[in-house]
Formats: structure tokens, sequence, C-alpha cells
């Protein structure tokens, strides 16, 4: 084992919580470890909805969080201008949903005086016929519609945005890194034992560990012997490869719980459960039950979504602070910051609970928190500081196109993920061919990925590039991606065959809730595309 | 105490919904809609591309349109069908690459495994990226 690394912070958790700690810490000038047992935003923060919203039917419980969820949603899409985008809602009202259109249009005419806190349109309002002309699969059966605006954003590259300028800024930052043990000394906290990627254990001291493990929260806790509870909470999307509307559209579930069908870049994300979950964290299955509660919600408002062809679906488990008794759908999301010195155990804070819209304030409050007992003063520049990639404005696409010998789809897509570093990342090297087609995504910026964005696995090039995002699911690039990837990263060719076979294997878990029809033509091609993988 | 709170200023702005509904009357708020959007990319679907909208994205990117017929203008076949049919919000950006030289279109089409209708993708794509 080599000798223990110092740092003032070590941070455990590299969700969106984690990652936006760590840049906070570190411009703030402090020494931060981050160290996640996955990848990026893996966890919660990648099975989320995609959304930086306000909030609006928190209106029914609590105006003080969609005020804090509003505002801080304006500084992330300030900040990250470059990689998010609107998202229009429509909300089509049927006659016996349990609002009916005044009550729907009330609430949003009460949202409207939050929505330029975070840089968004007032609503309008639809008579049915008008919501038709602009989204004919909607039901003739409504009684009217109103709109609303959020705004979509990529969590990966949020996520990765917030660690790359940690690291920019001093931090270090290590994924597929499990903490193991925390170090102890006479009841505090002062470091922590982990495990790297190729297996070796090393030791990290620090004034203070931060506990960001989202759900795994109480699991971090009970290493320092103190009692963190959640109520985790599953939530499960739907993935089509495609926008079935060009707008997001809600609907309401058998049990009046609120569902939402959301565009996002190309693909379409449908969802969600929201159940108590008690089964094992790092292995959460998605049940044909839960698609078929979706579905059957959403075909009340758009009737021909059985006909879409689904590629996979996503889950998560929601840190969702204890409370006893509600409904799920009535838990609060706010957060709450634990200084375990009242447990005795100093050197010792956790962040549990929230939401990916209210990231940067719960970092900016934790990382105050850890200023505080380190008796460190400096403020948080966080809510005005650019992320990387949203520092400049972007160049128009056909002329990125033009100068790096891509289609101009595929500059699109390349400043979808890199914004204004766009042309950095084709810099000094040829473009190449396309290697994920449908995406479109270059050999190039997957190779970049390797070299520079700390992708170790396929999967970890999903999350970063969109690799096999698309409608073919990788049936046309995993064999090929594997030989890039592998090429930076030293891997022989067994090393490459089995990660196309990790990879296919944990995507199939994935897909195999939702496959029906053109889905099993399509399975037909990924397997017969890896055919020799798995005998 | 917070939800309480919640409910009773709902409540009376429903109430002043409700009456501002009564004195003010409705006007059209679709084309304030659609121009206030359209840079964002989000012009509608028509009924007929609705109607067709599961088979029009239905592409699994077997490539064997590429075989049959080769490409529109620059853009092969089956990245049309399977990526340039995916409807990015910034599809307008792309215009140039589906602007230009017309496949064989019957042969692609008959050579899809799934009936994706490739003409009418392109019309599709087309019509959204020109704006």
């Amino acid at each position: 084992m080599s000798q223990p690394s110092a740092h003032d912070v070590v941070i455990i958790g590299g969700g969106v919580t984690g990652a936006g700690i760590a840049r906070d810490l570190s411009l703030r000038g402090l020494s931060v470890l981050l160290l996640e047992k996955g990848d990026w935003g893996a966890g919660t923060s990648g099975s989320s909805s995609w959304m930086i919203h306000g909030g609006p039917r928190y209106l029914e419980f609590d105006w003080d969080t969609t005020r804090l969820s509003t505002t801080d949603a304006g500084h992330i899409v300030t900040i990250a201008r470059n990689i998010v985008y609107r998202v229009l809602f429509i909300i089509p009202v049927l006659p016996h949903d349990k609002n009916n259109i005044e009550r729907m249009e009330t609430a949003m005419e009460v949202y409207d005086r939050f929505q330029p806190l975070k840089k968004s349109h007032p609503h309008k309002r639809l008579t049915p016929q008008e919501a038709l002309e602009i989204e004919p699969g909607l039901t003739p059966d409504m009684v009217g519609a109103v709109t609303m605006e959020e705004w979509g954003v990529d969590p990966h590259r949020l996520v990765f945005a917030n660690v790359q300028d940690a690291v920019a800024n001093g931090a270090r930052a290590l994924n597929h890194t499990k903490v193991v043990e925390l170090l102890r000394d006479a009841g505090a906290v002062i470091g922590v034992r982990y495990r790297t990627s190729d297996g070796a254990y090393s030791e990290a001291r620090a004034k203070v560990v931060v506990n960001a493990a989202g759900p795994w929260v109480p699991e971090v806790g009970h290493m320092a012997g103190v009692d963190v509870q959640l109520r985790p909470a599953k939530g499960i999307h739907i993935v089509y490869p495609h926008r079935i509307s060009r707008f997001a559209i809600s609907a309401e579930s058998i049990d009046g719980r609120d569902l939402l069908m959301v565009s996002h870049a190309g693909f379409t994300l449908l969802g969600t459960t929201d159940d108590d979950f008690y089964g094992d964290l790092d292995s959460v299955e998605v049940l044909r039950d839960e698609v078929d509660y979706l579905l059957q919600g959403f075909e009340r408002v758009f009737p021909a979504i059985r006909k879409f062809r689904p590629v996979r679906t996503t889950t998560g488990v929601r840190p969702t602070l204890f409370k006893w008794r509600r409904y799920e759908d009535e838990l609060s999301r706010r957060y709450q910051i634990f200084d375990h010195a009242s447990d005795g155990v100093d050197g010792f804070v956790t962040i549990a609970g929230g939401k990916l819209s209210m990231y940067r304030l719960m970092a900016e409050e934790t990382s105050d928190a850890v200023c505080r007992k380190l008796g460190h003063q400096s403020p948080c520049v966080t809510a005005t500081q650019p992320l990387p990639g949203s520092e400049s404005d972007m160049e128009p696409a056909e002329d990125l196109a033009r100068r790096c010998g891509i289609s101009a789809l595929a500059a699109v897509k390349l400043q979808s993920r890199h914004g204004s570093r766009a042309a950095e990342v084709l810099d000094g090297a040829a473009a190449g061919r396309v290697v994920c087609r449908c995406e479109p995504l270059t050999e190039a910026e997957l190779s970049y990925s390797a070299r520079r964005e700390q992708v170790r696995t396929l999967a970890d090039a999903f999350r970063r590039v969109s690799l096999a995002g698309g409608p073919c699911a990788g049936a046309a690039c995993v064999m090929r991606a594997a030989e890039i990837v592998g090429r930076e990263l030293g891997w022989s060719a067994s090393q490459r065959f089995d990660a196309v076979r990790d990879f296919v294997q944990s995507s199939w878990l994935g897909r195999a809730p939702v496959l029906t029809h053109a889905g099993w033509a399509q399975e037909e091609l990924v397997q017969g595309a890896t055919r020799g993988l798995f005998v | 105490m917070g939800r309480t709170d919640s409910l009773a200023k709902l409540a009376l702005a429903y109430g002043m919904h409700l009456t501002r509904r009564r004195l003010r009357p409705a006007r059209s708020q679709l084309k304030p809609l659609l121009d206030l959007y359209a840079a964002d990319g989000l012009a509608p679907l028509t009924p007929e591309e609705q109607e067709k909208h599961p088979q029009l994205i239905g592409c699994i990117n077997c490539g064997l349109c590429a075989f049959a017929a080769g490409r529109l203008a620059r853009t092969r076949l089956p990245d049309l069908a399977s990526s340039y049919a995916r409807l990015y919000s910034r599809l307008g950006d792309a215009a140039g690459d589906v602007d230009g030289e017309e496949p064989d279109w019957e042969a692609a089409s008959a050579a899809c495994p799934v009936g994706v209708p490739l003409e009418d993708v392109a019309r599709m794509v087309r019509r959204l990226a020109v704006g």
C-alpha cells in the first residue's frame, strides 16, 4: 500500500452533489479528494428525468422549496448555459382529472411568479383544438391544456463538468474507487481507506470527510458508527430512442400521480414511478409491472404511446429524507446537512436528500459547513462562475463541421456535450470516422473521452459521450468502440471482448422489460453483431 | 403549517383567477406560443407525420437501405432514419446535411426489414430542418 495522501477534505460520492461540493471547495482554495465507487453520475443523478425544474408540485406543500429550487435552477442554467435547453410542457386536462382546467391554470399562474428566477417564460393556455394542432398525438377527449417551461440537461455531462472544474482547480477525482473503511482517531474521522479500479488499496487523510453518497449515505454513515436514516424511493423511466413529440407532455397515473414524457436531445424519457425501496441499492431491477403502470397512465392522454418502440429503461433510488406515514409522492425533496460532531464523531459531515435542480445550493451549504469546521473563510463563487464549456458562445455548428470535416449534426452533438470547448476535443486530431452513427459520435471524441474524461468502461462512454445511446443500442458500434477505447487504455484483445460482453449484458437488463415486436428485431441484430462473445 | 399556508394561498389565487376569467375575454395564445419557441426548434409535427410517426422512427440501423440505395445528399440513409429523424431541437443547424441529390427511395424502403418509409422520413426531416 502506498503512503497516505493528505487533503483538507475527502468527499465520498461522485453524483451531482459530491461533484458540486468538490468544485465548490476547490474553487475556495481547499485541497480536495473526490471518490466515486462507480462512474460519475452513474447512480441517482444519471437516472433522473434530466431536468432542472422548479418543482411546481411543491406549490401544494411548501412554496419555499419552489422558490429555492427555481432560484438555484436559475444559477445552474446560467453557469451551464451551453449544455441546457428549454423543455416546453403541454399539460392536457381531461374531464375526470384531479385538477380541472381552471385549477391547473391557477397553479401555472402562481408558478409564473417563480419562472423569471430560472429565466423561463410564463405559461399559455390552449383550447383542445389548439393543443391538438401543436401535438396531434394527444387525446381529443381533453377539455383544454396549459403549457409550462422547464430546462433540460444531460446529468452525466453536468456531473462531469463539475468534476472537470474541480480537477482544474486542484482537486483529485477518482472514479471506480470504493471507500472500504473510514479511518478513526479517538472517535473522530480522520480519513478513508479505498480500493482503486486496479484493486490496489490506498489511504487518504483529511481534516473533514463528507458523506455525499446519495442513497448509500446510511451505509457510509455506518462506517463511522452514525445512523443517518433515509426513506429511499425507487423511480424508473422508459427510454425511447427518438423524440416522440417535439414537446414534453404530462399525464396522470391510475393512482393520481403526475407522469411526464420529456423530449430531450434526440430521445424521450417517460416516467417516473416513486416507490419505497428496501432492496439492494447496487442491483435495482425494472419490473414489467412498473413499465405497464407508466404506459397505462400515459396512453390516456397520448393513445398511440404503445406503438412506439422503447429501447431501454433506467432506474435509480432517490435519497429522500426519512418521514413516517406519508405517501412517497408527498415526501419533501428538501435536504439536510448533518455535522456528526453532535454524535461524538468529529470531522464527518453528511448531506442527504435534495434533488438535481438544487444541487448547486446543496453543495454551497455543505461547503459552508465544511469551511466553518476548518475555520476557512472564502466565499462561494459557483453561482456565477461558468462550468467548463459554458465560458463563451459556441461557434455555428456548420462552421465547426466544415473545419473538422464532420457532418453538421455530428458538430451539433459534439457541442451539446462539450459546449464552447467542442473544437478542443478534436484539436490536433482528425475527427476520424463516425463510430456511433445513431448519435453521431466520432472516433476522435471517443478517444478523447478515454484519454481526458476518465472513461474506463464502455458504460462510462455511454454516460460521457452517449456511445450506443441511439436506436440500434450499440449493435453497430460497440465492437469498434472497444477497439478505440482499448487502444487508449492499453486493453488486450481479451479485455476488449470482455468490455463488449459486460456492456451488452448490462444493457440487456435495462432492455428486457420493454422488448416488443420491433424491439425483438433490434435485439436479434445486437445479438447477431456480438455473437461469439457469449460462448 | 407550510402545507396549510400553501393551500390557503392557492385558494386565494384560484378565486382571483376565476374572477379574471369572467372579466377578461380569452384570446388565442397559440401563435404567440409558437413564435416564442420557434428559436428553440420546437416546431410541431403535422397530423400526417404524427399518424405515421411510429413507423418514421422505427429504424434499427441494420444498414440494408445503404446497400440498396446509398445516400441522401451527403447523408447515409441509415443515418437519416436513425439519427436525423430523432428530431433534435437543433436540427435546423444541420439542414445542409440533407439538402441534395435523392436516392432511389423505392429500393431503400423495399430493403428495410422493419418497414420504415424512408421517403417520408426525408420529407419530415427536411421540413423540420428548414423550419
